[in-house]
């Protein structure tokens, strides 16, 4: 009889994971999210006026920090996000490449199971990563700009949910392409994605082509903006947050049954 | 029910055949040597079989069913030709590995892993890392696996490869116990001598075509030995 679908996944991604931690990358992702806290520590330790008039127009303290802490917060998120992507590039590829899955999916294991396994692989480093420094940040930006915590913990399930997306898209990208053109992809997709965000957020426009994207692409970077609302109001961008959820939630779906469908087309070789 | 069987299979890479309407099957407790030059086609035959890559045209059963069925491989152990191991584990952390992934847990793994381990002589070596192993000892460890959870359906690339002579006899050893309990063996490999010990069949692949199946002696001519017998089918 076939072991219980749940005891093969835990097999699996166990050894997925500890693969993925023995990788030369670790180590320096462990530099970057320390240098990425330090740098937070440094941003959120100055203390700002009350009140300064720019333009005309009255910022408040509170203003400030809230914004600056939307931004601290939201780049840290789509640095996990490429974090992600680049953990998943080859962390399936690399077995179906060498060989080694073979001598795995000729046992009863579905190839489902196994590409799961591996996404949850490397997701597993880049969560852990995103786990401390998002929360040290959010602690961090609660004690000394006074935002409200609970915004911090969407933004970070909207990180987790675009971080899921991109790897899981790498991942099926890799199957097709080389490391490095992967790799190059996931920067590509992450930094487009978040530039007509961006845009789109301050009311311009990329033009048509950024009117798609914005429209049909993964809200990678909107969506954590829209969960940090609270920190930026009352001037935040006026977008619907459930349908930002739906559409992420979506993005989530789609992009871990392209990985799939993709897999299972795959001709296993050696 | 036959243990795997292939019904007109042809599997093409571009205009390429790799195998062209290929018949073949196993019965249960038999033991098949595929033999033919390299190139002809076997390893795609035993691709085909674990569902690693799908045939372009014909059926292929795995114990009955489909190979995309995760079902028909729950008893089929397979060895591959190019056995690579991940060398940061240890012969007993990949075995445990593999034993949980075949259906066993608890007590009977840790019986069935130790039994595995004496089976193949690797007891001793049972914590070393698997990346500082010799290839012949890495080539142990992929029968140890293939031995676990008592297989129905050993399936064998050129399982020799890499052994020296002590181990090519062990190997041999172990390919008939396994008969000896009923286990079907499909072996493709290029030591004639040795499929002629171990198998009671044999099928020749040549450019993807099966040129010859049927029980050692139907295949062999009087007076002729498997290595003249090949050469007069592949003709070369």
């Amino acid at each position: 009889m076939r072991p219980a679908a749940t005891t093969i996944f835990c097999a699996l991604a166990g050894e997925a994971f500890r693969d993925a931690m023995r990788r030369r990358i670790v180590p320096v992702i462990a530099v970057f999210a320390l240098l990425s806290l330090l740098a937070v520590d440094s941003c959120t330790s100055c203390a700002g006026s009350s009140q300064v008039v720019q333009n005309g127009v009255q910022v408040t303290a509170s203003d400030i920090s809230g914004w600056t802490g939307m931004l601290i917060f939201t780049v840290l998120s789509l640095w996990m996000m490429v974090l992600a992507g680049l953990l998943a590039s080859d962390h399936l590829a690399e077995p179906v490449l060498d060989g080694s899955a073979n001598l795995v999916l000729a046992r009863p294991v579905k190839r489902s199971e196994f590409a799961l396994a591996r996404l949850a692989g490397a997701l597993g480093i880049a969560a852990a990563t995103g786990a401390v420094v998002l929360t040290v940040s959010a602690y961090l930006l609660h004690l000394r700009n006074g935002v409200p915590l609970g915004a911090a913990i969407w933004a970070g399930l909207a990180c987790a949910a675009g971080a899921l997306v991109v790897a899981a898209l790498a991942m099926a990208l890799s199957l097709r392409l080389a490391r490095v053109a992967t790799a190059m992809s996931v920067l590509f997709f992450v930094g487009a994605i978040t530039l007509v965000n961006a845009f789109t957020l301050f009311g311009a426009s990329l033009g048509k082509l950024g009117d798609i994207l914005q429209h049909f692409a993964p809200p990678l970077c909107t969506a954590v903006v829209v969960a940090l609302k609270p920190w930026i109001a009352p001037v935040a961008p006026e977008v619907d947050p459930t349908i930002m959820a739906l559409k992420l939630a979506f993005w989530v779906v789609a992009s871990v049954l392209i990985l799939l469908a993709t897999f299972n087309r795959q001709e296993l070789g050696s | 029910m036959t243990a795997l069987e292939l019904i007109g299979v042809s599997k093409r890479y571009g205009r390429r055949y790799a195998l062209r309407d290929v018949d073949l099957s196993l019965a249960p407790g038999s033991a098949l040597g595929l033999l033919g030059p390299n190139g002809a086609g076997k390893t795609s035959a035993l691709r085909m079989l674990l569902g690693f890559t799908q045939a372009s045209a014909g059926t292929v059963r795995l114990q009955g069913l489909s190979p995309r069925d995760p079902a028909s491989r729950v008893g089929v152990a397979y060895l591959p030709e190019r056995l690579l191991l991940p060398g940061r584990m240890t012969v007993l952390s990949f075995l445990r590995h593999h034993a949980a992934l075949a259906g066993l847990n608890g007590a009977e793994l840790e019986r069935d892993v130790e039994a595995v381990l004496e089976q193949v002589g690797l007891s001793a070596r049972a914590l070393d890392r698997l990346g500082s192993l010799s290839k012949g000892l890495i080539q142990r460890v992929g029968f140890a696996q293939a031995f676990l959870a008592r297989p129905k359906l050993l399936i064998l690339d050129e399982p020799t490869s890499g052994l020296d002579p002590i181990g090519i006899r062990d190997a041999r050893d172990w390919i008939l116990t396994a008969r000896q309990r009923g286990c079907s063996i499909l072996v493709s490999s290029h030591l004639l001598s040795e499929v002629e010990r171990t198998c009671d069949q044999i099928a020749i692949i040549d450019e993807g075509t099966l040129v010859a199946q049927g029980r050692l002696d139907e295949v062999v001519e009087d007076g002729e030995a498997l290595e003249d017998a090949f050469v007069r089918l592949v003709g070369r």
